[in-house]
């Protein structure tokens, strides 16, 4: 409809847009280097410039009849349109028609600006003109890709959208960023490989880190597996140096049995404060703090032994007991019992037990910390879906269906059977054993996860080869859709694993059932590729169980403005491109909290992350785009109003000449808009989304260009 | 096409080449099933939780997956035509398991309304039309039940259209509506004259 007019009819009515820039346009202030609501000094002159994609947009989008339409819009001074406008040619257009053209103003129709948003205004800003005079006009992602098989539709919303970015960049301002200095120091959430290696890293840069880990000890998940895939070395071997160097580096401070309770500030500035739970031991330097000598924990684990009172482990996957005050394993860093305040009766044989180390405190009180980080990393990790919801496989139900982590701790020599595996029935040796694959992953059924859950594949290839290794005459059965290997030596690996004798039926299993006289399970399955089905009688089944963020993740992302994806993940700024970084600037993630990864691929996100996270340190400052609110002092009537309403407390009241107006602190204001849409008096200018530039981008939407 | 050589009939019915060929696939019939049924059969990613929750399976040549993967790929000829279409019982075990929340027994179900419209039917179905039309069950009483009924203490005959024959006219009438028992009655004699 719009595009039907005539050049010559829009252009009789409206008025000259300086005019009416002027008259919606405040008067201009005096404060800051920004002056709120000065507008365009001279005549806008703007310059179009529209992409092909090569025929990402070309092949959908009438790229000439856009290029005549763009010709006939009010301020449009020049039009050109290109291949790739991302490429150094397509940029040097801009630069040279800036002073061919005398431009004041451009705009790219083109794809996101997520993606080269920051492209054009380099180039905006090589031609001469202040880099935040450029807009960008979405016509791929929200053009010619959804619109592929409406060519007509397509191209009538491209014009929509170019005469959109034209009006507004015909009122857009000269904006200056903000630099601000950047906090010598990074925190890091969650201490299991992820976290750790992140932590060594940052250290190592000499950066001061800050480790904060929920649990009484490092290490993760990891520390629980017996070997890893594919060179089977021993977990905890490979593990507890780096657990050590953590404990040691003297860059890194360490908290354990602590957790992230409040997030303030941004990039470079965060007031992080920290919930230091209440463990009930000293450590020998808060002894000595304390005045007593030679005190604190020393890992000796009298206590343990005078304590009455029992509980399963966890990290045993409960089935070995542990005492009320308790370490983990041997090889906790650090090494510090910790006093489960939950089930401890106070009966004082521990304190009793401990003597002249002074080390325990009955009466200890959770413990609030303050602490000042330039950015941070987040690596939470994962816990296993809950598997019992999937109950055709039995599990909660039948003694010897097992999980994986409860096998990986069933088959350690340090876990609680000494690394003999047995059925949990009756401590007989299984001879048989049933791997099921894809336990709840995979699975649209909304039970489960509709994700693969990426390492189960292999660490089941492990965990048949261990059982062949340690149980001789032991058969393992896999029961696998696809086995997954496709990481470096992997598919090595399921050869190996194949070959010394592991059966790989390929079917999902239906079901479980138990004969209550022996406890041995019954797998009801289809060998797809004999095309019949199976009816298994094995010892033990273990499920290959589908992983989910921890529980514990949901209260951090939310303090540090992290996303989540549809599945749950933590939401990184882009699949491809930033698999570390977050929308929130400042905040990285690490580990398996972003997705499932295996240990290689962990590694190299968190050393990722750390890398990414020591740039805006190392740099000593970062700019902030330039998306504060200014107060228009002359129409503020100082009601304060606003003060309450910003969600970032970036607001506050000032005396200034003998009255109270409202002051920005713009390093705090994330330009969310809130107060400047409230403000009763239009006091507020939004710089870069101010009301003239708003309502002539509705303007040119719904009147097709007329103000 | 599967090419033929020209050997006489039996050779060439053992020597049959069986390859999948294009020209047997039709995305149509995907998509008829897939509205009949009102499920996905192309979302199947063939793991065999159906069929091993399959009660037929175990006892009979009948595979359900094998029959998602028809719907799948859209071999109209084979799975209609397949007896083994008609040997499902209808349980849903199937349905309740499958990971691709797929209703497999749906699937069925439209595909044995497809082979209907092409008189595709096993004759014992068709007598149990004829069954349910002339006495309201597909599997009507006899002595040996009614014996068995009245050793529990319950009456001979059940209180349904054994006990109301009454109500049979109208069963009759709603299958007369869909004209069920006149195509019963037609196949039935072409098939057993
Ligand atoms: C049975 C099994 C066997 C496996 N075998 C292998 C193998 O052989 N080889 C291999 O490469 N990979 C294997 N894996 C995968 C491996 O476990 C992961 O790749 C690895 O543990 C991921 O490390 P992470 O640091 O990201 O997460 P985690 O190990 O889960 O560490 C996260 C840490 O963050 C802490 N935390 C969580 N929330 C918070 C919070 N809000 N505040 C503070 N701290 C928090 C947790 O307590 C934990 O210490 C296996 C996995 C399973 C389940
Ligand atoms: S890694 Fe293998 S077992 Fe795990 S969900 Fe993916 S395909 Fe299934
Ligand atoms: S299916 Fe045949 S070709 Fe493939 S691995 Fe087995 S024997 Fe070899
Ligand atoms: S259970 Fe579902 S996905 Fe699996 S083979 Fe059957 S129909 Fe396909
Ligand atoms: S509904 Fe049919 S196909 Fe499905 S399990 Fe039951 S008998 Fe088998």
């Amino acid at each position: 409809m719009a595009e039907k007019k005539t050049k010559k009819e829009s252009a009789a009515k409206k008025e000259p847009k300086k005019a009416a820039a002027k008259a919606a346009a405040p008067a201009p202030a005096a404060a800051p280097k920004v002056t709120p609501g000065k507008t365009t000094a001279k005549e806008a002159r703007i310059g179009v410039y529209i992409c092909h994609c090569g025929t990402n947009i070309a092949g959908s989008i009438d790229i000439p009849a856009v290029q005549e339409y763009a010709k006939t819009l009010k301020n449009v001074a020049h039009v050109d349109n290109y291949q790739y406008m991302c490429s150094t040619p397509g940029q040097k257009k801009i630069e040279n028609d800036i002073k061919e053209h005398k431009l004041t103003g451009i705009v790219v129709a083109a794809c996101s600006p997520r993606l080269h948003e920051p492209t054009f205004r380099t180039a905006t800003k090589t031609g001469g003109l202040n880099p935040f005079r450029f807009e960008m006009a979405n016509i791929r992602e929200q053009g010619s890709w959804v619109h592929m098989h409406d060519r007509e539709g397509g191209t009538a919303k491209a014009k929509d959208a170019i005469r959109i970015a034209v009006a507004k960049a015909s009122l857009l301002e000269d904006l200056i960023p903000k630099a601000v200095p950047v906090e010598k120091a990074a925190m890091v959430v969650g201490a299991g490989i992820a976290g750790m290696q992140a932590a060594l890293d940052l250290a190592n840069a000499g950066i001061k880190t800050y480790l904060i880990e929920k649990n009484p000890t490092i290490g993760g998940r990891m520390s629980q597996l017996d070997k890893t895939f594919p060179t089977l070395d021993c977990s905890q071997c490979i593990l507890t140096p780096k657990m050590v160097d953590v404990g040691r580096a003297p860059n890194i401070e360490l908290m354990t049995y602590a957790e992230v309770e409040a997030v303030e500030g941004y990039i470079g500035n965060f007031d992080v404060t920290i919930r230091k739970k209440a463990r009930g031991v000293l450590t020998p330097a808060e002894a000595e703090a304390k005045g007593i000598v030679g005190g604190g924990c020393n890992g000796c684990g009298d206590c343990d032994v005078v304590c009455p009172v029992i509980k399963p482990n966890p990290f045993e996957m409960g089935m070995k007991p542990r005492k009320a005050i308790y370490i983990y394993h041997p090889q906790v860093v650090p090494l510090i019992y910790t006093v489960d305040f939950d089930s401890c009766v106070k009966c004082g044989l521990c304190v009793d037990a401990c003597g002249d180390k002074k080390a325990i405190d009955l009466e200890m009180k959770d413990e609030l910390i303050k602490v000042k980080v330039g950015t941070a990393v987040i690596a939470t990790g994962y816990d296993i879906f809950p598997i019992e919801k999937k109950d055709e496989w039995g599990y909660n139900k039948y003694e010897n269906v097992v999980t994986s982590l409860e096998f990986e701790r069933l088959i350690c020599a340090s876990g609680p059977t000494g690394g003999h595996l047995v059925r949990p029935s009756d401590g007989k040796t299984p001879m048989k054993v049933a791997f099921l694959l894809c336990a709840g992953s995979r699975d649209n059924t909304g039970v489960g996860k509709p994700y693969c859950s990426r390492f189960c594949c292999m660490y089941s290839l492990k965990h048949a080869h261990q059982i062949i290794e340690k149980i001789p005459g032991c058969q393992p059965y896999i029961f696998y859709m696809d086995i997954r290997s496709f990481g470096k030596m992997y598919e090595e690996f399921y050869y190996r694993i194949q070959d010394e004798g592991a059966k790989f039926m390929r079917g999902r299993v239906a079901n479980v059932l138990e004969d209550p006289n022996t406890k041995n399970l019954l797998i009801n399955a289809e060998d797809t590729l004999l095309n019949r089905p199976i009816n298994l009688e094995v010892d033990m089944v273990v499920l290959a169980a589908a992983v989910e963020p921890c529980e514990s993740t949901e209260k951090t992302r939310k303090l540090f403005g992290v996303s989540k994806s549809m599945d749950g993940w933590l939401l990184e700024a882009h699949p491809k491109l930033n698999p570390c970084g977050t929308t929130t600037a400042g905040v990285f993630l690490a580990g398996v909290c972003q997705g499932p990864k295996d240990i290689p691929d962990t590694v190299a996100s968190a050393e990722g992350a750390a890398s990414a996270a020591s740039i805006p340190i190392h740099m000593g400052e970062v700019e902030l785009e330039p998306y504060f609110a200014q107060c228009i002092e002359e129409k503020c009537a100082g009601c304060g109003m606003c003060v309450n309403l910003c969600p970032y407390s970036a607001l506050s009241l000032v005396e200034k000449d003998g009255r109270k107006v409202m002051q920005v602190t713009e390093a705090k204001c994330k330009g969310c808009g809130t107060c400047g849409g409230f403000c009763p008096g239009g006091a507020i200018w939004m710089q870069h989304f101010a009301t003239p530039q708003v309502v002539a981008q509705i303007d040119a939407f719904l009147l097709g260009g007329e103000q | 096409m599967a090419r033929t050589k020209g050997y006489p009939e039996a050779l060439e019915k053992k020597l049959a080449d069986t390859r999948l060929y294009e020209d047997e696939r039709h995305p149509e019939f995907t998509r008829t099933v897939e509205k009949i049924s009102m499920s996905i059969p192309h979302m199947c990613y063939q793991c065999g939780t159906c069929t091993a929750s399959c009660p037929s399976a175990p006892r009979s040549s009948y595979r359900i997956r094998k029959f998602m993967r028809r719907a799948l790929l859209g071999l109209e000829e084979e799975a209609l035509t397949d007896p083994d279409l008609w040997l499902c019982t209808t349980c849903y075990s199937c349905t309740d398991r499958c990971p691709r929340d797929i209703a497999p027994t749906d699937v069925i179900m439209a595909m044995r309304n497809l082979a209907a419209q092409r008189d595709i039917v096993p004759v014992n179905f068709l007598k149990t039309v004829q069954a349910i039309y002339s006495t309201g069950h597909g599997v009507p009483n006899n002595d040996v039940n009614r014996a068995a009924r009245k050793k529990l203490g319950l009456p001979a005959d059940p209180p349904t259209t054994h006990g109301f024959p009454k109500y049979v006219k109208g069963i009759q009438s709603i299958i007369d509506h869909f004209g069920l028992k006149a195509r019963a009655d037609r196949i039935v004699k072409e098939r057993e004259g």
